[in-house]
């Protein structure tokens, strides 16, 4: 072709440069500048998005606000109710050495974009300067949402349960059982994209039993106690170490709209 | 014409002339800018869409094919990259930043290698085949992104969740290819040179009758278009409505209308049907020459159907739009001495007549006895005839071809001499050379293009 001769070279270079940072993220594990530079330049533009579209979801900013300042009152009783829960709460503090005196803060935040096909990802409007840093627990008026997996100054990264990437220490409300949750991305289209394994090979699974965060060291990626969801299908293959169920989480992943990051104060 | 018009793809600076430089400024400005925003549409918005399945379409990608098939490989590839790499980078992405870069770049410089290759080989760009590119590489794309995530063994992408995703994302971009495609060759039509926008002349695909009628009307071929093309502007008739004008249809439609009203005899339903098709067509011309009284005599027993309706013979020819047929013939010239060289069926063995030389009060004795005696053919050969007459130039061979259509050239009805056959067909020749010179060479130079430089030929 006419501009054949110019035009392979600046191919080859960029094929080479993609492959280079390809590399360099693999190497990274996902964690590149490269993404902090794009929360950078797209954080605003997104900002922008979120705006316009939480308009016509919303109705309007402050009833946007007004909704998002009730919806946080309730995340913090909620929170404090999971905490508190009974004995719950005492085994959880012999378990770990959280003791009650580590505090929570939520902050509060709308989701302004979302991930391609393949993940589920959300972007929320609240960044590091907000006091957000990756691996905290985000959940919603529902349940357990996800947890945030990178920053930038206005925006933050949060990984659903449901990726496939996501695994969530799970304790069963009534017997106390504990097993891992993790998420099945694309797998299955219908209600119950998580997955649960119990640890537990004797434990008896039952649809409609409920699930809450196990917790983790620290808070994080987790805080312990939070509803997850209700186990929908009992799918233990005979002959399995490991009990194994479907389950129907209480948030609503495909509507996600305003969500609370624990943010340890 | 030179061969960068042929290619149907500008030198640079050969027209500059026509869009004012500022508009140009503006769609390629423009460029970034659309990328930009696909790119914040498709997070905030296309993402968040809650489409079945949770499976969305690539507004970036169809963005980038578009703009690759209707500019060129450089702009294509830049812009795929572009594109790529804000999806790479953009906060809600937790794929290797760099792997949309890699795949939109290749789809887009493959595009539109693919499209330049196609608009070299067919001499001008085929809305179409760029319609087909686009989607082609649009699905090639969403393949793509899928193949590079399995290979980097990403967690999100599996095989089960490739099965689910891959069919719905490939069919939501094929839904919005054509949008896609329209919007963005309409942007670059308002950069494109105005010399470079319609659609060379060159005989190829749909375009060959068009280019047909223009050269006609350009008077190029003054006489071919009163021979061929001229008439139909006449009658202002389409060619393909002639043939329902064919004889067989309206006879047997005016014969039954007529004959039972006027005589009310059975008999005319067969064969006097198909003899009056012979009539009819003679009846016709005589009633125009005028010459009534002395062609009528030779063909007296065949005229006992005009005989009996005598009134609405001359009714018919007159007003007779379904006689088109008849005044094309006419009008077009083919056969002027017609009226001379006798009434009969001198349309019908027009070539064979003229070469026998005959005199014409016995040629016209001759086919008078001839058409009666002789069963009367097929009814297909009528058709062709009125559908096509034969080139002034091959009547003179009396051989088969000018009865049958589909083994002819199709540009050789309206042009006499076999030099101009001769010449196109070589063109024609040339076209495919090059069509599988530039067909691979697209193929197999892109792919030399990933290979070191060494290896390179």
């Amino acid at each position: 072709m006419l501009d054949a001769r110019r035009t392979r070279p600046v191919l080859i270079a960029l094929l080479v440069v993609a492959v280079a940072l390809v590399t360099i993220d693999f190497r990274d594990g996902g964690t590149s500048g490269a993404h902090s530079i794009g929360g950078r330049l797209f954080g605003p533009v997104e900002h922008l998005g979120g705006d316009v579209t939480g308009w016509f979801r919303g109705g309007g900013s402050s009833a946007e606000v007004a909704r998002l300042q009730q919806q946080n009152d309730a995340l913090q009783l909620e929170l404090g109710q999971a905490k508190i829960t009974a004995q719950q709460a005492a085994e959880l503090r012999s378990l770990h050495t959280l003791a009650g005196q580590e505090h929570y803060a939520i902050v509060a935040a709308t989701v302004i974009a979302a991930g391609g096909d393949y993940s589920d990802t959300v972007t929320i409007s609240a960044g590091s300067s907000d006091g957000i840093t990756a691996n905290e627990t985000v959940l919603n008026g529902d349940g357990l949402v996800g947890t945030v997996v990178a920053t930038s100054p206005t925006t933050a990264t949060v990984q659903l349960a449901t990726d496939a990437n996501a695994t969530v220490g799970i304790r069963m409300a009534g017997d106390g059982q504990i097993g891992a949750l993790s998420g099945t991305a694309n797998d299955f289209s219908g209600t119950a994209p998580l997955k649960l394994t119990l640890f537990n090979a004797n434990a008896a699974l039952k649809p409609g039993q409920e699930l809450v965060t196990f917790g983790s060291v620290g808070g994080r990626p987790y805080v312990p106690g939070i509803p997850i969801g209700t186990i929908s299908t009992v799918t233990t293959q005979p002959g399995s170490l490991t009990p194994t169920a479907l389950v129907k989480p209480f948030a609503d992943f495909t509507g996600l709209g305003v969500l609370g990051v624990v943010v340890s104060k | 014409m030179s061969r960068a018009v042929i290619l149907g793809r500008p030198v640079s600076g050969q027209f500059d002339s026509d869009p004012s430089p500022w508009r140009k400024a503006l769609v390629v400005a423009a460029l970034p800018v659309a990328l930009f925003v696909a790119v914040a549409v498709q997070l905030t918005v296309v993402n968040r869409l809650p489409l079945p399945g949770g499976i969305a379409p690539d507004l970036v990608l169809l963005l980038v094919a578009a703009v690759a098939v209707c500019t060129g490989p450089m702009t294509g590839l830049l812009t795929g990259f572009a594109g790529g790499l804000a999806l790479d980078v953009a906060p809600p992405a937790t794929h290797y930043a760099g792997e949309y870069a890699l795949v939109f770049c290749l789809v887009g410089y493959f595009a539109a290698r693919l499209a330049a290759a196609s608009a070299a080989t067919t001499g001008e760009r085929n809305p179409w085949v760029e319609l087909g590119v686009v989607a082609a590489a649009v699905a090639a794309g969403e393949a793509g992104k899928a193949g590079l995530g399995l290979l980097l063994s990403d967690p999100d992408v599996t095989g089960p969740a490739i099965r689910h995703v891959l069919p719905g994302a490939v069919a939501w971009d094929l839904l919005l290819t054509p949008f896609a495609y329209l919007l963005v060759s309409w942007a670059a039509g308002l950069a494109r040179p105005a010399a470079e926008r319609p659609p060379r002349p060159e005989f190829v695909g749909a375009q060959r009758i068009a280019a047909v009628f223009r050269a006609a009307s350009a008077g190029a071929a003054p006489n071919l278009r009163l021979a061929g093309t001229g008439a139909k502007f006449q009658t202002d008739r389409p060619a393909r409505r002639v043939p329902r004008l064919r004889l067989a249809d309206a006879r047997s439609k005016s014969l039954a209308r007529t004959v039972p009203a006027a005589s009310g005899t059975a008999p005319p339903a067969l064969a006097g049907g198909r003899t009056a098709r012979l009539n009819f067509g003679r009846s016709a011309s005589a009633l125009r020459s005028s010459g009534a009284g002395v062609t009528s005599l030779g063909r007296t027993p065949k005229l006992n159907f005009s005989g009996k309706s005598p009134a609405i013979t001359p009714h018919r020819t007159e007003h007779g739009p379904g006689k088109g047929w008849i005044h094309t013939r006419d009008r077009s010239g083919i056969t002027p001495p017609r009226s001379q060289r006798g009434p009969g069926k001198g349309w019908i063995r027009a070539g064979r007549s003229a070469a026998s030389g005959g005199s014409v009060g016995r040629a016209a004795g001759s086919g008078g006895i001839t058409v009666a005696g002789r069963r009367p053919p097929k009814a297909g050969w009528l058709r062709t005839d009125a559908h096509r007459p034969p080139p002034v130039a091959n009547r003179a061979r009396p051989g088969k071809g000018w009865l049958r259509k589909s083994k002819r050239p199709r540009a050789n009805w309206y042009s006499s001499g076999p030099s101009t056959r001769w010449v196109r067909r070589s063109r024609s020749k040339d076209r495919w050379r090059s069509r599988r010179r530039s067909l691979s060479g697209a193929v197999l130079s892109g792919v030399r293009d990933l290979l070191p430089s060494g290896d390179r030929r």
